[in-house]
């Protein structure tokens, strides 16, 4: 049971430094280019882990970044918790896909994140519809998945998180 | 199978969570002291920011120095010149405003607060600032740069703010023309270009390329006369009921860091948001000063009317007598749809 909850502080602080990548400014022409990173962090945790990152963390993760971005409480959290619900009953089939694969599955997740948080803020009134143009951030996202999988994986192993 | 459960169960909870936090207000207090754990991660994020400013600060030579030095006093002395001319007009104004029995319009109480991060969600224009409860801001505070009105504060952390910037297409700010004092509303725009659209002008109005827009005080929000856009684009098209008129706004929305925090003046209170309704609520207790001790210490010394940033020193010692006062207070619904 010890041997099981080895590392915890590693896949925290991975969600941290996601958290900070989220929030730290970019000039105004990059905001629509800018890679999810939380979702991205969680999506390689649920498949890496299903059995310590699943459905409550990735509802929690959401929450924290609902306090961010200063948005309605419950909004990120629910989209992040689809996106693991997702990602988890996909698992052992993400683990065998080759890495280009595994990007395609990414832009899908961010995109249906970004989707959806979109649609709840406007329904919220929080924003108003503009164009699609945010949806780029899935793009971005999907192209430096491999690299950021690559960087989480070298953690996982090297820290032994399991 | 349980996957689904678990995933229907966290959905409902989400929904219930965002219902209570948009229709009631309890959760404000869950998110207001969440904001001392947040506080940190944002001063980390601004950390780039903050050592690229500190590089460029440090590693500027002797010569930029000087002459920015000198630019510097050189614009000192045109600004000083002003305030002396402002010193003048606001007492002659506030000497004819008694004699009408108006309430005194000039006041000039602010804090210094910088920019810390700017919200990233597409559709919205919203900033942070390093300013929170703690420094006693409170929400509706207009923001202000060197040059014109930025936004004003729509919610309130510990330390942090965050602000609706006037170019968020939710905001509608309360304009009039400088030139003749034709009231509109000026909307921020739906577009990727951050400008302002002033709303249901009809075709007639006196309204051309070039004109300065200033905040009109209606709406009991923003403070009168702070200049906020300049006209860009008048279009009178036959095919729509009103003209199609586009303004830049003054203030430098994505380039500047330092900003101002401007004090509320008397009755903008706090609509019951259970942040910070006690510092307002004893500033309207006490006594009015005299108007004349108000002039007395704007033509003394102007320059001293701007706040120390320490928190116990931005408490208003004294109110700031609202200029409009007969009208109510506004509902936020209205200010920012």
């Amino acid at each position: 049971m010890q041997q099981r909850n080895h590392g915890t502080w590693v896949i925290l602080l991975s969600f941290f430094v996601a958290y900070l990548l989220a929030i730290v400014p970019f000039p105004d022409w990059a905001m629509n280019y800018r890679p999810q990173w939380v979702a991205m962090v969680l999506i390689y945790w649920a498949m890496a882990l299903p059995y310590r990152v699943g459905i409550g963390f990735a509802w929690m993760a959401g929450l924290v970044m609902d306090l961010l971005e200063g948005s309605l409480l419950g909004l990120n959290a629910l989209a992040l918790a689809i996106i693991a619900y997702i990602t988890l009953s996909l698992h052992q089939r993400l683990r065998m896909f080759s890495s280009l694969q595994q990007s395609g599955v990414v832009l899908a997740l961010v995109g249906l994140h970004l989707m959806m948080t979109h649609w709840m803020k406007i329904a919220a009134e929080q924003a108003v519809a503009s164009n699609l143009l945010f949806l780029l951030g899935a793009l971005s996202s999907a192209f430096i998945w491999p690299w950021m999988f690559v960087l989480l994986r070298q953690m996982r192993r090297g820290f032994g998180v399991r | 199978m349980s996957l689904e459960y678990r995933v229907a169960a966290f959905v409902v909870l989400s929904m219930a969570v965002m219902f209570a936090d948009s229709r009631f207000d309890y959760l404000d207090r869950v998110r207001y002291s969440l904001g001392f754990l947040t506080a940190p991660v944002y001063w980390l994020a601004d950390t780039p920011a903050r050592v690229s400013n500190w590089i460029d600060d440090v590693f500027v030579s002797h010569g930029d120095l000087i002459e920015e030095n000198e630019r510097l006093r050189e614009e000192l002395l045109f600004a000083q010149r002003e305030l002396q001319l402002l010193a003048g007009l606001a007492t002659e104004n506030n000497r004819l405003r008694a004699l009408q029995e108006a309430s005194a319009s000039v006041n000039g109480r602010v804090l210094p607060a910088e920019i810390i991060n700017v919200s990233s969600t597409p559709g919205t224009r919203r900033v942070l600032i390093n300013r929170g409860a703690t420094d006693g801001v409170l929400v509706g505070q207009a923001l202000l740069d060197a040059h014109g009105l930025m936004g004003q504060v729509v919610e309130v952390l510990p330390f942090t703010s965050w602000v609706m910037l006037i170019t968020d297409s939710r905001h509608g700010t309360p304009v009039q023309v400088n030139r003749n004092g034709e009231r509109a509303v000026a909307r921020g725009s739906r577009g990727d270009v951050p400008e302002l659209e002033l709303e249901f002008v009809p075709d007639t109005s006196d309204i051309e390329v070039g004109d300065l827009l200033v905040s009109s005080g209606l709406g009991q929000r923003f403070p009168k006369d702070y200049p906020v856009a300049e006209v860009t684009s008048v279009v009178h098209d036959r095919g729509q009921p009103f003209a199609v008129i586009k303004a830049r706004p003054l203030a430098q929305m994505d380039s500047t860091r330092h900003v101002m925090l401007l004090a509320l003046t008397g009755n903008e209170a706090d609509r019951g948001d259970g942040t910070a309704p006690v510092w307002v609520d004893t500033a309207q207790n006490k006594p009015a000063v005299p108007i004349e001790e108000q002039i007395e210490e704007l033509s003394a010394s102007p320059q001293e009317e701007v706040v120390n940033p320490e928190p116990d020193s931005v408490s208003p010692d004294e109110p700031l007598p609202s200029e409009v006062a007969d009208i109510l207070p506004e509902e936020p619904s209205n200010q920012q749809e």
